[in-house]
Protein backbone atom coordinates (compact mmCIF):
# COMPACT_ATOMS: atom_id res chain seq x y z
CA UNK A 1 0.00 0.00 0.00
CA UNK A 2 1.02 3.67 0.28
CA UNK A 3 3.57 4.68 2.89
CA UNK A 4 2.84 7.42 5.66
CA UNK A 5 4.46 9.92 3.49
CA UNK A 6 1.62 9.73 0.67
CA UNK A 7 -0.74 9.20 3.29
CA UNK A 8 0.01 12.91 4.42
CA UNK A 9 -3.12 14.93 5.07
CA UNK A 10 -5.14 16.81 3.86
CA UNK A 11 -5.71 14.21 1.01
CA UNK A 12 -6.09 15.96 -2.49
CA UNK A 13 -9.98 15.81 -3.33
CA UNK A 14 -11.65 16.49 -6.21
CA UNK A 15 -13.90 19.05 -5.64
CA UNK A 16 -15.64 20.65 -2.43
CA UNK A 17 -18.61 17.96 -2.85
CA UNK A 18 -16.58 14.51 -2.83
CA UNK A 19 -13.72 13.37 -0.79
CA UNK A 20 -10.33 12.20 -1.22
CA UNK A 21 -10.70 8.56 -3.40
CA UNK A 22 -7.99 7.28 -0.61
CA UNK A 23 -10.60 6.95 1.82
CA UNK A 24 -12.67 4.54 0.02
CA UNK A 25 -9.47 2.19 0.16
CA UNK A 26 -8.61 3.12 3.91
CA UNK A 27 -11.96 2.37 5.08
CA UNK A 28 -11.52 -0.93 3.23
CA UNK A 29 -7.96 -2.00 4.24
CA UNK A 30 -6.90 -0.23 6.81
CA UNK A 31 -9.23 1.56 9.06
CA UNK A 32 -6.83 2.56 11.46
CA UNK A 33 -3.37 3.74 9.89
CA UNK A 34 -0.72 5.48 10.05
CA UNK A 35 -0.40 9.29 8.32
CA UNK A 36 1.50 12.29 8.66
CA UNK A 37 -0.32 15.72 10.01
CA UNK A 38 -0.38 18.42 8.18
CA UNK A 39 2.15 19.72 10.44
CA UNK A 40 3.90 17.09 10.00
CA UNK A 41 3.97 14.53 12.51
CA UNK A 42 2.59 11.40 13.22
CA UNK A 43 -0.87 10.23 14.03
CA UNK A 44 -3.65 7.47 13.48
CA UNK A 45 -6.67 8.55 10.87
CA UNK A 46 -9.55 6.12 11.72
CA UNK A 47 -12.12 6.15 8.82
CA UNK A 48 -14.74 3.53 9.48
CA UNK A 49 -17.91 4.24 11.01
CA UNK A 50 -18.24 1.88 13.71
CA UNK A 51 -14.87 2.90 15.28
CA UNK A 52 -14.74 6.52 15.05
CA UNK A 53 -18.47 6.39 16.80
CA UNK A 54 -16.58 3.78 19.53
CA UNK A 55 -13.61 6.35 19.68
CA UNK A 56 -15.44 9.51 20.09
CA UNK A 57 -17.59 7.84 22.85
CA UNK A 58 -14.73 6.37 24.64
CA UNK A 59 -13.24 8.58 27.83
CA UNK A 60 -9.60 7.20 27.42
CA UNK A 61 -9.40 9.51 24.44
CA UNK A 62 -9.32 13.38 25.38
CA UNK A 63 -8.47 16.66 23.81
CA UNK A 64 -5.59 17.03 26.20
CA UNK A 65 -2.22 15.68 26.18
CA UNK A 66 -0.59 14.17 29.43
CA UNK A 67 2.82 15.67 27.67
CA UNK A 68 1.93 18.52 25.55
CA UNK A 69 5.31 19.49 24.47
CA UNK A 70 5.82 16.21 23.08
CA UNK A 71 2.28 16.04 21.37
CA UNK A 72 2.06 15.25 17.75
CA UNK A 73 1.15 18.86 16.31
CA UNK A 74 -2.13 18.58 13.98
CA UNK A 75 -2.04 21.63 11.80
CA UNK A 76 -0.46 25.06 11.85
CA UNK A 77 -3.76 27.23 12.28
CA UNK A 78 -4.94 28.22 15.37
CA UNK A 79 -8.02 25.82 15.69
CA UNK A 80 -7.27 22.37 16.25
CA UNK A 81 -3.65 22.60 15.85
CA UNK A 82 -2.37 20.06 18.49
CA UNK A 83 -3.48 19.45 22.25
CA UNK A 84 -6.48 21.60 24.22
CA UNK A 85 -6.71 21.94 27.94
CA UNK A 86 -5.36 20.84 30.54
CA UNK A 87 -4.57 16.56 31.15
CA UNK A 88 -5.54 16.71 35.13
CA UNK A 89 -8.44 18.96 35.04
CA UNK A 90 -10.12 18.11 31.43
CA UNK A 91 -12.47 16.31 32.67
CA UNK A 92 -13.98 18.14 35.22
CA UNK A 93 -13.06 21.44 33.14
CA UNK A 94 -15.40 19.91 30.02
CA UNK A 95 -18.33 19.05 32.58
CA UNK A 96 -18.17 22.25 33.76
CA UNK A 97 -18.51 23.68 30.26
CA UNK A 98 -21.52 21.16 29.28
CA UNK A 99 -23.19 22.38 32.47
CA UNK A 100 -23.03 26.04 31.89
CA UNK A 101 -23.91 26.35 28.21
CA UNK A 102 -25.98 23.05 27.47
CA UNK A 103 -28.98 25.32 28.80
CA UNK A 104 -28.35 28.35 26.69
CA UNK A 105 -28.53 26.20 23.44
CA UNK A 106 -31.23 23.68 24.60
CA UNK A 107 -33.73 22.09 22.00
CA UNK A 108 -36.36 24.05 23.89
CA UNK A 109 -34.90 27.15 23.68
CA UNK A 110 -33.18 26.72 20.14
CA UNK A 111 -36.91 25.61 18.86
CA UNK A 112 -38.21 28.94 20.74
CA UNK A 113 -36.14 31.12 18.47
CA UNK A 114 -37.52 29.71 15.33
CA UNK A 115 -39.29 33.04 15.15
CA UNK A 116 -36.29 35.15 15.03
CA UNK A 117 -34.08 33.27 12.81
CA UNK A 118 -37.23 33.33 10.33
CA UNK A 119 -36.89 36.98 10.46
CA UNK A 120 -33.39 37.21 9.82
CA UNK A 121 -33.42 35.19 6.87
CA UNK A 122 -36.44 36.62 5.12
CA UNK A 123 -34.43 40.01 5.88
CA UNK A 124 -31.75 37.93 4.33
CA UNK A 125 -33.75 37.04 1.01
CA UNK A 126 -35.13 40.23 0.92
CA UNK A 127 -31.60 42.12 0.42
CA UNK A 128 -30.55 38.50 -1.89
CA UNK A 129 -34.09 39.91 -3.76
CA UNK A 130 -33.37 43.58 -4.39
CA UNK A 131 -30.04 42.68 -5.42
CA UNK A 132 -31.25 41.08 -8.33
CA UNK A 133 -33.05 43.75 -9.88
CA UNK A 134 -29.86 45.51 -10.59
CA UNK A 135 -27.85 42.47 -11.11
CA UNK A 136 -29.43 39.30 -12.13
CA UNK A 137 -26.20 37.14 -10.19
CA UNK A 138 -26.34 37.36 -6.92
CA UNK A 139 -23.88 36.33 -4.34
CA UNK A 140 -25.66 33.63 -1.56
CA UNK A 141 -22.48 33.57 0.20
CA UNK A 142 -22.35 37.06 1.09
CA UNK A 143 -26.03 38.32 1.45
CA UNK A 144 -27.47 34.92 3.20
CA UNK A 145 -24.86 32.13 4.00
CA UNK A 146 -22.83 34.17 6.15
CA UNK A 147 -24.81 37.42 7.57
CA UNK A 148 -27.52 34.80 8.95
CA UNK A 149 -25.42 32.93 11.36
CA UNK A 150 -23.79 35.73 12.07
CA UNK A 151 -26.88 37.68 13.15
CA UNK A 152 -27.78 34.65 15.24
CA UNK A 153 -25.11 33.60 17.27
CA UNK A 154 -24.66 37.94 18.09
CA UNK A 155 -28.32 37.50 19.41
CA UNK A 156 -27.47 34.62 21.74
CA UNK A 157 -23.76 35.42 22.93
CA UNK A 158 -24.80 39.20 23.13
CA UNK A 159 -21.85 40.06 20.61
CA UNK A 160 -22.04 43.99 19.03
CA UNK A 161 -23.32 43.05 15.11
CA UNK A 162 -20.78 46.63 14.55
CA UNK A 163 -18.47 43.55 15.39
CA UNK A 164 -18.90 41.07 12.97
CA UNK A 165 -16.38 42.16 10.29
CA UNK A 166 -13.35 42.21 13.39
CA UNK A 167 -14.32 38.57 14.58
CA UNK A 168 -15.30 37.43 11.03
CA UNK A 169 -11.16 38.19 10.01
CA UNK A 170 -10.35 36.84 13.17
CA UNK A 171 -12.01 33.68 12.55
CA UNK A 172 -10.85 33.29 9.26
CA UNK A 173 -7.13 34.04 10.07
CA UNK A 174 -6.97 31.89 13.01
CA UNK A 175 -8.22 28.67 10.61
CA UNK A 176 -5.81 29.46 8.07
CA UNK A 177 -2.83 27.02 8.61
CA UNK A 178 -0.38 29.94 8.50
CA UNK A 179 1.46 29.78 11.58
CA UNK A 180 2.42 33.28 13.02
CA UNK A 181 -0.68 34.79 11.30
CA UNK A 182 -3.01 32.27 12.78
CA UNK A 183 -1.91 32.23 16.14
CA UNK A 184 -1.09 36.47 15.81
CA UNK A 185 -5.20 36.40 15.07
CA UNK A 186 -6.09 34.24 18.01
CA UNK A 187 -4.31 36.32 20.43
CA UNK A 188 -6.18 39.31 19.03
CA UNK A 189 -9.42 37.34 19.82
CA UNK A 190 -8.89 36.93 23.05
CA UNK A 191 -8.27 40.56 24.08
CA UNK A 192 -11.35 41.36 22.07
CA UNK A 193 -13.16 38.89 24.10
CA UNK A 194 -11.48 40.31 26.67
CA UNK A 195 -12.92 43.81 26.02
CA UNK A 196 -16.06 42.35 25.63
CA UNK A 197 -15.83 40.09 28.85
CA UNK A 198 -15.12 43.58 30.62
CA UNK A 199 -18.00 45.45 29.00
CA UNK A 200 -20.31 43.27 30.29
CA UNK A 201 -19.16 42.61 33.53
CA UNK A 202 -19.90 46.66 34.24
CA UNK A 203 -23.29 46.03 32.51
CA UNK A 204 -24.56 42.31 32.10
CA UNK A 205 -27.36 41.19 29.41
CA UNK A 206 -29.74 38.24 28.76
CA UNK A 207 -26.92 36.35 26.84
CA UNK A 208 -24.65 33.43 27.08
CA UNK A 209 -20.91 35.99 27.55
CA UNK A 210 -22.67 37.69 30.33
CA UNK A 211 -23.55 34.25 31.93
CA UNK A 212 -20.07 33.00 31.29
CA UNK A 213 -18.31 36.06 32.96
CA UNK A 214 -21.07 35.63 36.20
CA UNK A 215 -20.21 31.85 35.92
CA UNK A 216 -16.45 32.89 36.37
CA UNK A 217 -16.58 35.49 38.80
CA UNK A 218 -18.26 32.92 41.06
CA UNK A 219 -16.08 29.79 40.79
CA UNK A 220 -12.20 29.75 41.81
CA UNK A 221 -11.59 27.03 39.82
CA UNK A 222 -12.65 28.58 36.93
CA UNK A 223 -9.93 30.53 35.35
CA UNK A 224 -9.82 33.45 33.15
CA UNK A 225 -8.08 32.27 30.50
CA UNK A 226 -10.30 29.40 30.42
CA UNK A 227 -13.52 31.63 30.17
CA UNK A 228 -11.81 33.52 27.10
CA UNK A 229 -11.01 30.71 25.57
CA UNK A 230 -14.58 29.05 25.87
CA UNK A 231 -15.68 32.66 24.48
CA UNK A 232 -13.82 32.90 21.20
CA UNK A 233 -14.52 28.98 20.93
CA UNK A 234 -18.30 30.01 20.94
CA UNK A 235 -18.15 32.57 18.29
CA UNK A 236 -15.79 30.60 16.02
CA UNK A 237 -17.76 27.43 15.99
CA UNK A 238 -21.00 29.29 16.40
CA UNK A 239 -20.51 30.52 12.49
CA UNK A 240 -17.95 29.02 10.75
CA UNK A 241 -19.72 26.03 10.68
CA UNK A 242 -23.13 26.78 9.97
CA UNK A 243 -21.53 29.55 7.35
CA UNK A 244 -20.37 26.12 5.42
CA UNK A 245 -23.13 24.00 5.55
CA UNK A 246 -25.53 26.54 3.95
CA UNK A 247 -23.08 26.94 1.18
CA UNK A 248 -22.56 23.17 0.75
CA UNK A 249 -26.16 22.35 1.32
CA UNK A 250 -26.78 25.19 -1.75
CA UNK A 251 -24.40 23.44 -3.92
CA UNK A 252 -25.57 19.35 -3.36
CA UNK A 253 -29.43 20.96 -3.54
CA UNK A 254 -28.18 22.63 -7.35
CA UNK A 255 -26.28 19.78 -8.71
CA UNK A 256 -28.60 17.41 -8.02
CA UNK A 257 -31.56 19.61 -9.28
CA UNK A 258 -34.34 16.53 -8.53
CA UNK A 259 -34.22 16.97 -4.80
CA UNK A 260 -34.40 20.85 -5.17
CA UNK A 261 -37.38 20.05 -6.87
CA UNK A 262 -38.30 17.46 -4.63
CA UNK A 263 -37.98 19.65 -1.50
CA UNK A 264 -39.84 23.08 -3.55
CA UNK A 265 -42.59 20.62 -4.15
CA UNK A 266 -43.07 19.07 -0.93
CA UNK A 267 -41.36 21.91 2.39
CA UNK A 268 -41.83 18.81 5.05
CA UNK A 269 -38.97 17.13 3.28
CA UNK A 270 -36.91 19.93 4.64
CA UNK A 271 -35.52 17.78 8.01
CA UNK A 272 -34.01 14.78 6.41
CA UNK A 273 -32.79 16.97 3.12
CA UNK A 274 -30.94 19.08 6.19
CA UNK A 275 -29.20 15.67 7.57
CA UNK A 276 -28.51 14.57 4.49
CA UNK A 277 -26.53 17.78 3.81
CA UNK A 278 -24.81 17.20 7.59
CA UNK A 279 -23.92 13.79 6.63
CA UNK A 280 -22.34 14.85 3.50
CA UNK A 281 -21.14 18.42 4.02
CA UNK A 282 -17.55 18.06 4.52
CA UNK A 283 -15.90 21.69 4.22
CA UNK A 284 -12.67 20.64 6.42
CA UNK A 285 -10.34 17.96 5.42
CA UNK A 286 -9.37 16.34 8.47
CA UNK A 287 -11.51 15.54 11.53
CA UNK A 288 -12.09 15.35 15.20
CA UNK A 289 -8.82 15.03 17.02
CA UNK A 290 -7.98 12.88 20.19
CA UNK A 291 -4.98 11.52 22.08
CA UNK A 292 -5.01 8.46 23.86
CA UNK A 293 -4.97 8.52 27.55
CA UNK A 294 -4.05 5.05 27.38
CA UNK A 295 -2.29 2.28 25.58
CA UNK A 296 -5.44 0.65 23.40
CA UNK A 297 -5.78 -1.72 20.70
CA UNK A 298 -8.84 -0.47 18.03
CA UNK A 299 -9.08 -2.96 15.23
CA UNK A 300 -5.99 -4.58 15.81
CA UNK A 301 -3.94 -1.52 15.85
CA UNK A 302 -1.93 -1.03 18.93
CA UNK A 303 -2.37 2.57 20.23
CA UNK A 304 -0.23 4.10 22.65
CA UNK A 305 -0.59 6.34 25.51
CA UNK A 306 -0.49 9.90 24.18
CA UNK A 307 -0.83 8.94 19.95
CA UNK A 308 -2.82 11.19 18.71
CA UNK A 309 -6.27 10.05 16.42
CA UNK A 310 -7.78 12.04 13.52
CA UNK A 311 -11.26 10.78 13.26
CA UNK A 312 -12.55 11.26 10.01
CA UNK A 313 -16.47 11.60 10.66
CA UNK A 314 -16.55 13.00 6.56
CA UNK A 315 -15.10 9.33 5.78
CA UNK A 316 -17.53 7.47 8.32
CA UNK A 317 -20.32 9.56 7.34
CA UNK A 318 -19.62 7.75 3.96
CA UNK A 319 -18.74 4.21 5.05
CA UNK A 320 -20.77 2.09 2.99
CA UNK A 321 -20.43 -1.00 6.04
CA UNK A 322 -23.35 1.75 7.16
CA UNK A 323 -25.07 3.24 4.50
CA UNK A 324 -26.72 1.68 1.56
CA UNK A 325 -25.49 3.87 -1.96
CA UNK A 326 -23.54 5.66 0.89
CA UNK A 327 -22.07 8.53 -1.83
CA UNK A 328 -25.78 9.27 -2.67
CA UNK A 329 -27.41 12.53 -1.85
CA UNK A 330 -30.68 10.48 -0.65
CA UNK A 331 -33.00 12.30 2.15
CA UNK A 332 -35.15 9.50 1.99
CA UNK A 333 -32.27 7.02 3.02
CA UNK A 334 -33.72 4.64 6.00
CA UNK A 335 -30.33 5.31 8.00
CA UNK A 336 -30.94 8.41 9.54
CA UNK A 337 -28.14 8.85 12.26
CA UNK A 338 -25.00 10.53 10.99
CA UNK A 339 -21.71 12.19 12.85
CA UNK A 340 -21.55 15.64 11.38
CA UNK A 341 -22.34 16.81 14.91
CA UNK A 342 -19.68 14.59 16.49
CA UNK A 343 -21.15 11.74 18.86
CA UNK A 344 -20.30 10.86 23.06
CA UNK A 345 -19.30 13.87 25.72
CA UNK A 346 -18.81 16.65 23.30
CA UNK A 347 -21.08 15.93 20.77
CA UNK A 348 -21.82 19.52 19.43
CA UNK A 349 -23.78 21.83 21.73
CA UNK A 350 -25.17 23.81 18.89
CA UNK A 351 -26.39 21.41 17.27
CA UNK A 352 -29.87 22.16 17.67
CA UNK A 353 -29.45 25.67 16.97
CA UNK A 354 -27.71 24.54 14.09
CA UNK A 355 -30.32 22.50 12.67
CA UNK A 356 -33.45 25.43 13.36
CA UNK A 357 -31.04 27.81 11.37
CA UNK A 358 -30.04 25.26 8.13
CA UNK A 359 -34.39 23.82 8.06
CA UNK A 360 -34.98 27.32 8.12
CA UNK A 361 -32.64 28.36 5.49
CA UNK A 362 -33.31 25.97 3.21
CA UNK A 363 -37.53 25.93 3.51
CA UNK A 364 -37.36 29.65 3.11
CA UNK A 365 -35.23 28.98 -0.17
CA UNK A 366 -37.53 26.84 -1.48
CA UNK A 367 -40.88 28.82 -0.80
CA UNK A 368 -39.13 31.95 -1.93
CA UNK A 369 -36.45 31.59 -4.88
CA UNK A 370 -37.60 28.02 -6.44
CA UNK A 371 -36.24 29.01 -10.10
CA UNK A 372 -32.38 29.55 -7.58
CA UNK A 373 -29.44 28.07 -9.73
CA UNK A 374 -26.14 28.21 -10.10
CA UNK A 375 -24.51 31.43 -11.64
CA UNK A 376 -20.94 29.47 -11.64
CA UNK A 377 -19.49 25.88 -12.50
CA UNK A 378 -18.82 24.29 -9.58
CA UNK A 379 -14.97 24.22 -10.43
CA UNK A 380 -14.82 27.82 -11.02
CA UNK A 381 -16.03 28.31 -7.29
CA UNK A 382 -13.18 29.94 -4.80
CA UNK A 383 -12.52 27.08 -2.32
CA UNK A 384 -10.99 27.88 1.12
CA UNK A 385 -7.73 25.53 1.02
CA UNK A 386 -5.62 25.51 4.29
CA UNK A 387 -8.37 26.23 6.23
CA UNK A 388 -9.71 24.44 8.75
CA UNK A 389 -13.71 24.50 7.77
CA UNK A 390 -12.64 24.86 4.30
CA UNK A 391 -15.89 26.38 2.41
CA UNK A 392 -16.14 28.72 -0.34
CA UNK A 393 -15.85 32.67 -0.62
CA UNK A 394 -18.42 33.60 -3.30
CA UNK A 395 -21.60 31.32 -4.13
CA UNK A 396 -23.12 33.39 -7.32
CA UNK A 397 -26.68 32.50 -8.12
CA UNK A 398 -29.28 33.36 -10.02
CA UNK A 399 -33.19 32.82 -10.72
CA UNK B 1 -43.90 0.77 24.30
CA UNK B 2 -41.43 2.07 27.46
CA UNK B 3 -39.01 4.74 27.03
CA UNK B 4 -35.96 5.04 29.84
CA UNK B 5 -33.46 7.17 29.76
CA UNK B 6 -30.18 7.49 31.77
CA UNK B 7 -29.69 10.93 33.47
CA UNK B 8 -26.52 10.26 33.97
CA UNK B 9 -25.13 9.11 30.78
CA UNK B 10 -26.97 12.13 29.07
CA UNK B 11 -24.42 14.76 27.74
CA UNK B 12 -27.08 17.04 26.73
CA UNK B 13 -27.62 17.06 23.18
CA UNK B 14 -31.33 17.94 22.89
CA UNK B 15 -31.35 15.36 20.30
CA UNK B 16 -34.42 13.82 21.62
CA UNK B 17 -36.42 16.81 22.12
CA UNK B 18 -35.43 17.67 18.16
CA UNK B 19 -36.74 14.11 16.94
CA UNK B 20 -39.60 14.16 19.91
CA UNK B 21 -40.78 17.26 21.36
CA UNK B 22 -43.99 15.54 22.89
CA UNK B 23 -41.75 12.64 24.36
CA UNK B 24 -38.97 14.17 25.91
CA UNK B 25 -37.75 17.83 27.44
CA UNK B 26 -34.68 18.67 28.83
CA UNK B 27 -34.22 20.34 32.62
CA UNK B 28 -33.80 23.88 32.37
CA UNK B 29 -31.03 24.11 35.01
CA UNK B 30 -28.98 21.80 33.24
CA UNK B 31 -30.25 20.64 29.90
CA UNK B 32 -30.71 17.02 30.86
CA UNK B 33 -32.74 14.75 29.59
CA UNK B 34 -36.51 14.02 31.03
CA UNK B 35 -38.95 11.66 29.77
CA UNK B 36 -42.45 13.66 29.27
CA UNK B 37 -44.42 10.26 27.93
CA UNK B 38 -42.46 7.23 29.36
CA UNK B 39 -45.41 4.64 28.12
CA UNK B 40 -45.78 6.56 24.39
CA UNK B 41 -48.70 5.69 21.84
CA UNK B 42 -47.83 2.76 19.01
CA UNK B 43 -48.66 6.37 16.56
CA UNK B 44 -45.60 7.83 18.52
CA UNK B 45 -43.18 4.87 17.97
CA UNK B 46 -40.74 5.85 15.25
CA UNK B 47 -40.42 8.98 17.19
CA UNK B 48 -39.03 7.75 20.30
CA UNK B 49 -36.83 5.20 18.37
CA UNK B 50 -35.32 8.19 16.51
CA UNK B 51 -34.88 9.76 19.18
CA UNK B 52 -33.11 6.38 21.10
CA UNK B 53 -31.45 6.22 17.41
CA UNK B 54 -29.54 9.31 17.60
CA UNK B 55 -29.02 9.82 21.19
CA UNK B 56 -25.16 11.00 21.27
CA UNK B 57 -24.41 9.34 24.74
CA UNK B 58 -26.73 6.20 24.13
CA UNK B 59 -28.83 7.43 27.09
CA UNK B 60 -31.89 6.27 25.97
CA UNK B 61 -33.69 3.12 25.51
CA UNK B 62 -37.33 1.93 24.12
CA UNK B 63 -38.40 -1.27 24.57
CA UNK B 64 -41.48 -2.99 23.53
CA UNK B 65 -44.09 -3.62 25.72
C1 LIG C 1 -23.73 23.07 11.01
C2 LIG C 1 -23.12 23.60 12.02
C3 LIG C 1 -22.23 22.87 13.00
C4 LIG C 1 -21.48 21.74 12.83
C5 LIG C 1 -21.32 20.92 11.58
C6 LIG C 1 -20.84 21.48 14.10
C7 LIG C 1 -20.02 20.39 14.35
C8 LIG C 1 -19.47 20.07 15.58
C9 LIG C 1 -18.74 18.86 15.87
C10 LIG C 1 -18.43 17.75 14.88
C11 LIG C 1 -18.40 18.90 17.19
C12 LIG C 1 -17.63 17.82 17.96
C13 LIG C 1 -16.18 18.18 18.16
C14 LIG C 1 -15.38 17.07 18.80
O1 LIG C 1 -15.92 16.03 19.17
O2 LIG C 1 -14.15 17.23 18.91
C15 LIG C 1 -18.87 20.15 17.71
C16 LIG C 1 -18.67 20.59 19.00
C17 LIG C 1 -19.07 21.83 19.46
N1 LIG C 1 -19.86 22.74 18.79
FE1 LIG C 1 -20.59 22.56 16.93
N2 LIG C 1 -21.18 22.44 14.99
C18 LIG C 1 -22.04 23.32 14.37
C19 LIG C 1 -22.64 24.44 14.91
C20 LIG C 1 -22.36 24.94 16.16
C21 LIG C 1 -22.95 26.13 16.70
C22 LIG C 1 -23.98 27.01 16.00
C23 LIG C 1 -22.42 26.31 17.92
C24 LIG C 1 -22.79 27.46 18.81
C25 LIG C 1 -22.67 27.66 19.93
C26 LIG C 1 -21.49 25.19 18.18
C27 LIG C 1 -20.75 24.99 19.34
C28 LIG C 1 -20.02 23.85 19.61
C29 LIG C 1 -19.29 23.64 20.85
C30 LIG C 1 -19.19 24.61 22.02
C31 LIG C 1 -18.70 22.36 20.76
C32 LIG C 1 -17.80 21.68 21.79
C33 LIG C 1 -18.57 20.69 22.59
C34 LIG C 1 -17.70 19.89 23.54
O3 LIG C 1 -16.48 19.85 23.40
O4 LIG C 1 -18.28 19.29 24.47
N3 LIG C 1 -21.51 24.38 17.09
N4 LIG C 1 -19.55 20.83 16.72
Amino acid sequence: MTTTEDRRLPFPRPNILELAPLYEALRREAPVVAVTTPAGDPAWLVTRFDEVKQLLGDKRFGRSHPAPEQASKINRAAVLEGPSGNYETEAADHSRMRRLLTPAFSAKRMNRLSGDVQALVDGCIDRMVAAHDTDPVVDLHALLALPMPIGVICALLGVPEEDAPLFRDLSDRMGTASGADAHAAREEFGRYVTRLAEAKRANPGQDVISDLVAAQAADETFGYAEMTRLAVGLIFAGHETTVNRIGLGVLFLMTRRQHWDDLVADPSRVNATVEEIMRLGAPGDLGLVRYAHEDVSVAGVDIARGDALVLSINAANRDPGEYGAAEEFDPDRPERAHLGFGHGAHFCIGASLARVELRTVFATLARRLPDLRPAAELDELDVRTGHITGGVTTLPVTW
Amino acid sequence: MHIEADQEKCVGAGQCVMAAPELFDQRDSDGVVEVLVSDPADSQAAQAREAELTCPAAAITVTAT
